[in-house]
């Protein structure tokens, strides 16, 4: 059907529209501007805290890199001195080859379990059970890790801890958990995984349920059924949920602390000491903040470049809908 | 009713309602500033003396009846006690180190012997001016006290801290498990063979869930009390020059005056001594032998409960241990004390505690002051009520401490200084946490394998003291 106007009425049309134009764009524009500062005090405590806490600290270490310090004399400028006597440090080098061990073991258990878990619950479970399962898999993160940490001495301990109870039952003799290199790195990673395994689980239930049920009746009546649903579906769907996840559990693993710390002491040897152990220990223990510095700014690096490679290996793996 | 309500709140909304949360947040800082400036903490900002401890809440309280007894001395010096809770004394200094990058140190810290020459070389005071002066005051004081506490106090021949209290390693042991392996009180001479001929037996009678010897791997108590039994140590031990002026002045006719020094000093690592090897070999050996077992790295708080509920046999401590004990069950004479067997020879190991004056104080004239009332016998008695620790004044340490609560053979307390001058201290140099970071790391590895990973343990120490040492010497 012709919807023609006749060229009287659109040259008022016209004219209305025309009318109104100036003051309209005034108010947009106005209120554009109203929300830039909006925006701005909402992001202000936001910005401040990272100013503050975070990006200063930063800048901080880095400058204090190049000192040595301890605190109560005045910092004296050293150049490259403390980077050189960190790499030479063979504490230093055990500590970042346990952290790069650690994390490597300790995040593929994490997602591993997560993701196995998510996909368990997602799909065998009623809501009722799902909404204990997401309680009871969060809870242990809220617990705080020195506490936790204590606790697992207690359960872990060789002569009078529980799991050797548990263990002797079956007639197994004791093990010695917390006194061996090989027994105290896995109770570390055991505790490790069993409290921050809840954050990641939950990322995947979220990336589960965003995926279209649609998708599998396709994948069923193409003959995907089983593993072979999760291999060609379930995994690549998840692969956004994946990257943030594991972007996050690395980033959090390779700053461990408190367990190996609490459980450990690091020991026995340095079979447990770790980056940030190894940070703590150069500046409040040793008071040689500007070693302390140089350990953390190496650290940094480390986990900004593992971050950068992953976002840009994610280009090959991640699949976006 | 719906739109006028909408409209009102309209009208309400973004600007006032932004400027209310300005408001709100402007008012809720300046009312909360004295607490997110810390200035609400008591003593902080005032003139208050500031002293910190190690303990809780709680262990503050208990020094009120001290303050109290102190501000009637002295009306114009007000007392702020704070608490510091730390899992042991590295964890402490930690904290207080803490303080003083924050800008916000205490002017008094009570300090242990592992704590001692870090204090004195670089953030205390020394006393020695007013000693000089208060000599009169404190020739009581130094009478009732064993020097070789004072000595661990020395630091290139100043005092920076009198001696409060004070620990050695003695032989605790569990009575019931020694009758039940038939086994008498041990002499006072027995030697590490007698000790390991103990365990064994306690073993026999009773193979599982029970534990013949326990100990901690800390520098208290851990490896150095055998280290000094036989006579060597994992840091090379020498003595400074200078202290006469305090020996001359308070111990004169002291036995040991001879012996006396102006403190020690541990320059040097000496964990490839092979008696350093032998005595870790024979403490791998009972833990290879099911003896003992493999040192935990931390404090030996849970080891009250165990040994309280009979699942230990012996295990290494001070009197400290005895409130602990008596609170936990034990009776009198359901456990006893003993000195730490012999080898080479029988010096024994101890820690001591007491206050030091920051070099930041505020006051440091009224600091002493509270450091010599709390040396006064009155002082003690108020803060020391119970056998929570062995007060260093001698005449304190005696039967009414101990009664109802044991050990019987309390005097081994103080009779381990009396009967045996050369007992030594904690070996703690100004470079303390690494030093202690350096033993620790390599003690379980060194007690838990074959003799190769025992030798590549002591080789890994003396690496790893080597750089603790060099680091800030």
């Amino acid at each position: 059907m012709s919807t023609t106007i006749p060229r009287r009425d659109r040259r008022k049309q016209a004219a209305t529209a025309i009318k109104p134009a100036t003051p309209a764009t005034s108010r947009t524009e106005s209120g554009r501007h109203s929300q830039r500062w909006l925006a701005w005090i909402f992001l202000a405590p936001t910005i401040l805290g990272m100013g503050l806490f975070t990006l200063v600290p930063i800048a901080a270490s880095v400058v204090l890199a190049f000192f040595r310090w301890d605190i109560i004399s005045a910092p004296t400028f050293v150049g490259f001195d403390n980077f050189a006597e960190v790499v030479q440090d063979p504490t230093v080098r055990v500590s970042f080859l346990n952290t790069i061990a650690f994390v490597i073991v300790a995040v593929a258990l994490q997602l591993g379990l997560a993701l196995a878990l998510a996909v368990m619950v997602q799909e065998k479970m009623p809501a009722w059970l799902r909404t204990f399962f997401r309680s009871a898999f969060f809870f242990p993160l809220i617990l705080s890790a020195a506490s936790v940490s204590i606790f697992m001495r207690y359960l872990f301990n060789e002569q009078f801890g529980v799991v050797n109870w548990f263990l002797s039952l079956a007639g197994i003799p004791a093990v010695p958990w917390l006194t061996t290199p090989g027994g105290s790195a896995a109770v570390v990673i055991l505790v490790y995984v069993w409290q921050n395994f809840g954050f990641s689980f939950l990322l995947f239930l979220g990336g589960l349920a965003s995926i279209p049920v649609e998708t599998y009746e396709a994948a069923a009546l193409d003959g995907a059924t089983g593993w072979r649903k999760h291999v060609y579906v379930t995994l690549p769907l998840l692969s956004p949920t994946t990257l943030l996840a594991s972007v996050m559990a690395i980033i959090s693993a390779l700053q461990v602390f408190d367990q190996p710390y609490v459980l450990t002491r690091g020991g026995p040897g340095d079979s447990t000491r770790t980056a940030v152990m190894v940070i703590f220990e150069s500046a409040f223990q040793r008071l040689e903040f500007g070693e302390a510095s140089a350990i953390g700014v190496i650290l940094t690096l480390i986990i900004m470049a593992i971050t950068a490679a992953q976002f840009r290996l994610s280009k090959r793996f991640v699949f976006y809908q | 009713m719906t739109g006028a309500t909408t409209g009102r709140l309209r009208e309400l909304s973004r600007r006032t309602a932004l400027g209310a949360l300005g408001a709100g947040i402007v008012g809720a800082t300046v009312a909360s500033w004295p607490r997110l400036s810390g200035s609400d903490i008591p003593g902080r900002g005032d003139n208050s003396l500031s002293i910190a401890i190690m303990g809780t809440a709680a262990d503050a309280a208990a020094r009120q009846r001290a303050i109290d007894a102190f501000t009637r001395l002295h009306p114009d010096i007000r007392v702020k006690v704070q608490a510091i809770q730390a899992v042991d004394w590295k964890d402490f200094f930690t904290k207080i180190l803490t303080m003083v990058a924050a800008g916000t140190p205490p002017d008094v810290v009570y300090v242990a012997t592992e704590g001692a020459q870090l204090f004195a070389d670089k953030l205390a005071h020394p006393l020695d001016e007013y000693l000089r002066r208060d000599a009169a005051d404190m020739a009581e004081f130094f009478d009732d006290v064993h020097p070789s506490l004072v000595e661990a106090f020395m630091y290139k021949g100043s005092l920076f801290q009198l001696p409060m209290d004070w620990n050695a390693a003695n032989m605790y042991y569990n009575t019931t498990a020694f009758a039940q392996a038939g086994l008498e009180r041990p002499a006072d001479d027995w030697t590490n063979v007698d000790f390991r001929n103990n365990l064994a037996a306690m073993r026999r009678v009773r193979p599982s869930d029970f534990t013949p010897y326990y100990w901690t791997n800390r520098l208290f108590g851990g490896v150095v009390p055998w280290l000094y039994a036989n006579d060597t140590s994992f840091l090379k031990e020498t003595r400074s020059t200078g202290g006469d002026w305090l020996w001359d002045s308070f111990y004169t006719n002291d036995p040991t005056r001879n012996l006396r020094s102006g403190g020690y000093q541990w320059l040097e690592p000496n964990a490839d001594d092979p008696r350093v090897f032998e005595t870790f070999d024979y403490l791998r050996g009972l833990v290879k032998d099911g003896l003992g077992v493999r040192p935990e790295e931390g404090g030996g708080s849970s080891l009250v409960g165990l040994f309280a509920s009979n699942r230990v046999g012996a295990t290494p401590a001070g009197g400290y241990w005895v409130q602990g004990l008596h609170e936990a069950g034990m009776k009198a004479d359901d456990y006893d004390v003993a000195f730490f067997p012999k080898w080479r020879s029988q010096r024994h190991q101890f820690g001591t505690a007491g206050y030091a004056i920051m070099k930041t104080a505020k006051d440091k004239d009224a600091a002493w002051e509270w450091i010599k009332f709390s040396a006064s016998r009155e002082a003690m008695e108020l803060i020391f009520p119970n056998p929570v620790t062995t007060p260093a004044r001698r005449s304190m340490v005696n039967e009414a401490l101990y009664a109802g609560k044991g050990p019987a053979h309390w005097k081994v307390f103080y009779d381990t200084l009396d009967k045996y001058p050369t007992t030594g201290p904690i070996p703690a140099p100004p470079q303390q946490a690494a030093v202690e970071t350096a033993l620790m790391k390599n003690v379980s590895l060194a007690v838990s394998g074959d003799e190769r990973q025992l030798k590549q343990a002591l080789e890994s120490m003396q690496r790893d003291l080597e750089l603790a040492l060099r680091r800030q010497s």
